[in-house]
């Protein structure tokens, strides 16, 4: 019984020697230059103001359908 | 094995001692790296370990020279653990690369210039994967794994020789990085602290100086650690920089770099494009993107639901949770915006039994009372600006930016 519980924590251990998201090593050798384009992709990925007034959209065509039978519900 | 005369075998350690003599002297860093890295099992080292299987003596060898006998410890070392590498013990493999990575280093020491770093690096980087191998084979025998562990230790002691003053500080990156490694697989990131002080608060070496490989990969753990911490705009400068100066053919780096940098990005209110998920394949954020846009609870969390495992593993699962608060903020926001279409005149008022009507809609089941609690705490944390009008039951919204957009800031700063 206690060998079996010594097991376990055993391979508890071992799933903690685990990073699944370690970083690839780079060569030794290589240091690239960075180059102005790619700084400029790299900004041009994301979106800071996309918080529009659309409600054009599927989902919103659906909430006004349920809000406005709360309107009729109320009549 | 091939057969392998004992002439031959002669001739192989003593081309190899000669050629790690050579390099010594005449400062060949690069030679000096490829006589050192084990795991690339490049034909030439591994016909020198059958070699050195064969002749058994090679101490004998090295002692019968003084050129060869001045690197005596060293190569000793060496051989000893190529031998039980070729022949897959990797404990004793381990066990005899420590004693040389210790009898290099002293020497690395003793060299003024820092002509040598690359080896140094090869070293570093050779002793962390073979006690990754030890420690696979000590568990698979039943015993408990603890080379990686020692492994941390030589590699602090390496960074020790190179964060001081002169020309070798340069190379103290790469030893942190190896160091983070090792602590983030042994789950021991705390460690990582130390280091990371040594290397910020020091006056006397810029960090741009280090190579950019080094600063990438730097940028990319202290941000995991700053996700960790929830300090999310030391994250979001941390990963953005590991992502701005990533090598750009090293995919699957710039993939992990934004799995990070994701859920950092969204918890201050900026999105990625969808181009950017589907070049990294990042498909497990599409939802929890569309969500956010929509201001649509039910997919949010169908969506966390779904990639929960790994979400979970990778430690981003409470970032993305907490969008919970900008997704309402979002529905709250298509309500207004609907009830603008129809009655302009009394859209800010937003009744509590409408809100929970759409909830609802979206499978949320909440009470008045419930209701009224999330919009006080969207309120509090300046996602919508307004009061209660709690007797009517009715929140009534700011006629001036009744939801205020995040601007780079996290929710409730």
């Amino acid at each position: 019984m206690a060998a079996e519980q010594k097991a376990t924590t055993e391979e508890v251990k071992m799933d903690l020697f685990e990073d699944d998201d370690e970083f690839e090593e780079f060569e030794i050798n290589q240091d690239w230059v960075e180059n102005e384009e790619q700084v400029k992709e790299v900004g041009l990925q994301w979106e800071d103001d996309w918080d529009d007034d659309d409600v054009n959209d599927d989902f919103s065509h659906q909430l006004r359908k349920e809000l406005e039978t709360v309107s009729t519900d109320k009549k | 094995m091939a057969y392998v005369s004992m002439g031959e075998a002669h001739r192989r350690i003593t081309e190899y001692l000669n050629r790690f003599c050579d390099a010594v002297s005449d400062q060949d860093s690069l030679t000096l790296c490829r006589l050192l890295s084990f795991s690339s099992n490049s034909p030439p080292l591994l016909s020198l370990a059958d070699a050195l299987n064969v002749f058994q003596d090679a101490s004998s060898l090295i002692g019968k020279s003084d050129k060869f006998s001045e690197y005596g410890e060293i190569l000793a070392h060496l051989f000893r653990s190529l031998q039980s590498y070729r022949v897959g013990n990797l404990v004793e493999a381990y066990l005899a690369f420590d004693k040389f990575a210790n009898a290099f280093v002293q020497e690395f020491r003793n060299w003024e210039s820092a002509w040598a770093l690359e080896a140094l690096y090869v070293v570093c980087y050779e002793i962390r994967i073979l006690a990754e191998k030890a420690d696979k084979e000590l568990t698979s025998n039943g015993k408990s794994p603890e080379k990686l562990k020692a492994a941390g230790s030589l590699l602090m002691k390496v960074f020790g020789v190179l964060a001081g003053k002169g020309p070798k500080r340069v190379g103290a990156l790469y030893v942190t990085c190896q160091l983070f490694k090792t602590y983030f697989k042994l789950g021991t990131v705390n460690l990582c602290r130390s280091v990371i002080r040594s290397i910020e608060t020091a006056r006397i070496f810029d960090f741009e100086e280090f190579p950019t490989r080094d600063k990438v990969t730097y940028m990319y753990y202290t941000g995991r650690l700053e996700v960790f911490n929830e300090n999310f705009p030391a994250a979001d400068t941390k990963l953005s920089y590991a992502l701005q100066y990533c090598d750009p053919k090293k995919e699957r780096n710039i993939r992990m770099i934004l799995k990070y940098l994701i859920p950092v990005k969204l918890s201050i209110g900026i999105i990625p494009k969808d181009e950017l998920l589907q070049k990294y394949n990042l498909h497990e954020y599409i939802n929890i993107v569309q969500a956010l846009r929509k201001g649509d609870l039910r997919l949010l969390r169908h969506a966390l639901q779904e990639h929960e495992d790994r979400f979970l593993r990778s430690g981003v699962y409470l970032v993305l949770e907490k969008l919970e608060l900008q997704v309402y903020q979002r529905l709250m926001k298509k309500i207004y915006i609907i009830q603008k279409l129809s009655d302009p005149a009394r859209a800010h008022q937003l009744k509590l039994e409408v809100i929970a009507k759409a909830l609802r809609w979206l499978e949320i089941d909440m009470d008045l009372d419930e209701v009224e609690c999330i919009m006080t705490i969207l309120i509090y944390k300046n996602l919508v600006k307004g009061y209660l009008a709690h007797k009517s039951k009715v929140v009534v919204l700011s006629k001036q930016d009744p939801f205020p957009k995040l601007n780079g800031k996290p929710v409730g700063s």
